[in-house]
């Protein structure tokens, strides 16, 4: 006979398989919501920003690694893809391989050195090596990337039919593609792999008491995270058909730490809604603050402020952003009411 | 009683502080030792050092008779030397099932070592039945779907020598199991230990003597970085060395 613990103490345990299709099917029928509501143009820009975001909570959310250097994997991925399109062919297919290979590669190597180190170091260390890649892309290896004129290119439409420079099309593939990703990683979380992660989070030494080899774990997780995040580079490639050194620079990281805060870390659906809450900040609030000024004939500072404000009153009252705040609510209700 | 584990002039300096000094200790097979002693005088550095905390600065740790002076912790635990901590260590933010998960897969064939995603791991029959009989050993299989964090620490204190023990150590270090639990806690954490007798090679190390003497078969006591005397518990705490490094700190047989 097996014991078999209640469902809630099991995160390991997938749960019924028809869940994950559920989730799927919410987040598809999101993405389609989102798109009436704004422009299609846009959606296939969103998308790329959902998956930086979801590869990104593995590393900080699950893990509890805080890197400020992950755009060098989404920069490598984007430019990786662009370089193939513009000295290669013009498959977007083999585009979007060189970009996860090259990026895959460089994690599989600097993870070796960066995991030596956690904490601000880890976070630091990062950042150093993607000023170097974005120094790299500048000026040493200009003659192949045209440095900060930055690099067209185009590819063909995907199966002879498919062209990316349409917007439908674009979001459908991206869309398609961040499905694939939010699967993917809600396997991996959900997996004993992704249990180890998280003890890895809270008490990594203990990890190693337990006969595990945690820098081996970390390191797979560190390539998973840098390769997805270099697939929504080379999505990113294909559908601007233009990188510049602005793909692959530090700063854009901060976008994403942002997010990840906004919406909870170590969740994925956090990490969605949260991209989604900043994304809503920093493109309406530039069209709806000169607005305001207007209407209320007042000056008003520019919206870089108020996301500085959306992200104080954040941090100070909503722990967890807003997934981990409305489940702490949610399970503070309940033993409550179920108290012996 | 074949030897099972043995230091050879085991030695951990910090920063001029001899915390460990030219310590030979030796542990047989399916024995249960006592190490007592003072504090500050090296109990949990001697442990640090076996379970491969940090590496010695001289000296040579045996293993089943071969040197394991320098291997990583996990490389210890896969060989079955196993350590609980002084103050508890589980993980909080899991559930009380998904700690002895984490214990368990390790060592399942087929389970976490060979391939790193093993997604239906968890779920094969034979990792389920051995977390229920981790859990089940220590009284907590009524409290599975609990998250850990809100667990007393008597609880937390038996789930960790429960995962402990999923981890089949050949060799089992308990450091201070008994520290900061109710007397109704200690009597279990008693029982349960003596429950492993003849089952595990254990070491114990305690401040809470007159607890343990009943279970200990040899008794260590450590001054100052050094082994200053061993035998059996009476033997040892009626020697007069033992009685003045103890003088004025706490009465040892009382």
């Amino acid at each position: 006979m097996t014991f078999m613990p209640e469902r809630a103490a099991f995160s390991v345990q997938p749960a019924a398989r028809g869940a994950l299709l559920r989730e799927l099917a919410l987040l598809a029928a999101g993405l389609l919501l989102l798109a009436l509501v704004i422009r299609v143009h846009w959606m296939a820009d969103f998308a790329v920003f959902f998956i930086l975001v979801l590869s990104f909570d593995l590393l900080y959310g699950y893990m509890g690694h805080l890197s400020f250097g992950h755009m060098l994997y989404f920069g490598a991925g984007a430019y990786g893809a662009a370089l193939w399109l513009v000295y290669g062919n013009a498959s977007a297919w083999a585009a979007l391989a060189v970009g996860l290979a090259a990026a895959a590669g460089m994690a599989a190597l600097l993870g070796g050195v960066v995991l030596r180190t956690r904490g601000a170091s880890f976070a630091l260390i990062n950042m150093a090596f993607n000023e170097i890649g974005h120094f790299l892309v500048q000026s040493p290896l200009a003659a192949y990337t045209l440095g900060e004129d930055g690099l067209s290119c185009t590819a063909d439409p995907l199966f002879g039919a498919i062209s990316l420079y349409e917007d439908r099309w674009a979001f459908a593939f991206c869309g398609a593609v961040l499905l694939a990703v939010y699967a993917l990683l809600r396997l991996l979380t959900r997996s004993p792999f992704g249990l180890l992660v998280r003890s890895i989070r809270e008490n990594e030494s203990r990890v190693r008491f337990l006969g595990y080899d945690t820098f081996r774990f970390k390191w797979i997780a560190f390539v998973i995270a840098s390769t997805i995040a270099a697939l929504a580079g080379g999505l990113f490639t294909l559908v601007q058909g233009f990188v510049s050194p602005r793909v692959i620079s530090p700063f854009g990281n901060v976008d994403v730490i942002f997010a990840v805060l906004i919406g909870g870390a170590g969740s994925l659906a956090g990490a969605l809604i949260g991209a989604a809450a900043f994304l809503a900040i920093k493109n309406f609030l530039p069209v709806i603050i000169p607005e305001l000024s207007r209407l209320l004939d007042v000056k008003l500072p520019q919206w870089e402020l108020w996301l500085g404000v959306v992200l104080l009153l954040i941090v100070f009252s909503l722990r967890g952003g807003i997934v981990g705040t409305v489940q702490a609510r949610l399970r503070n209700r309940k033993p409550a009411g179920e108290a012996q | 009683m074949a030897e099972l584990l043995a230091t050879a002039a085991l030695t951990k300096r910090f920063n001029g502080l001899t915390a460990v000094n030219e310590v030979d200790f030796r542990v047989s097979e399916g024995e249960t030792a006592g190490v007592i002693g003072p504090n500050g005088s090296g109990k949990t550095t001697l442990f640090n050092l076996l379970s491969g905390f940090f590496p010695p600065s001289s000296g040579e740790i045996r293993f089943d008779a071969a040197s394991i002076t320098r291997l990583p912790p996990h490389r210890r635990v896969a060989l079955g030397i196993a350590r609980t901590f002084q103050l508890v260590s589980v993980f909080s933010t899991l559930s009380v099932w998904e700690n002895a998960v984490l214990a368990v897969l390790r060592f399942q064939p087929g389970g976490i070592r060979p391939g790193p995603f093993f997604f239906r791991s968890a779920r094969r029959a034979p990792v389920l039945e051995r977390c229920a009989e981790a859990l089940a050993r220590v009284g907590l299989t009524g409290k599975a779907a609990l998250p850990v964090a809100g667990l007393s620490y008597g609880d937390k204190r038996m789930l960790e020598i429960g995962i402990t023990l999923a981890l089949r150590p050949r060799l089992l270090l308990l450091d201070e199991p008994l520290a900061g639990l109710s007397d109704h806690e200690i009597a279990r954490v008693v029982e349960l230990i003596r429950s492993l007798r003849g089952q595990f090679t254990v070491v114990i190390i305690e401040h809470k003597i007159s607890k343990i003497l009943e279970l200990v078969e040899r008794l260590s006591v450590m001054n100052e970085g050094r082994l200053i005397c061993e035998g059996a518990p009476g033997e040892v705490l009626a020697d007069p060395r033992v009685r003045a490094c103890y003088w004025g700190k706490e009465a040892p047989a009382c």
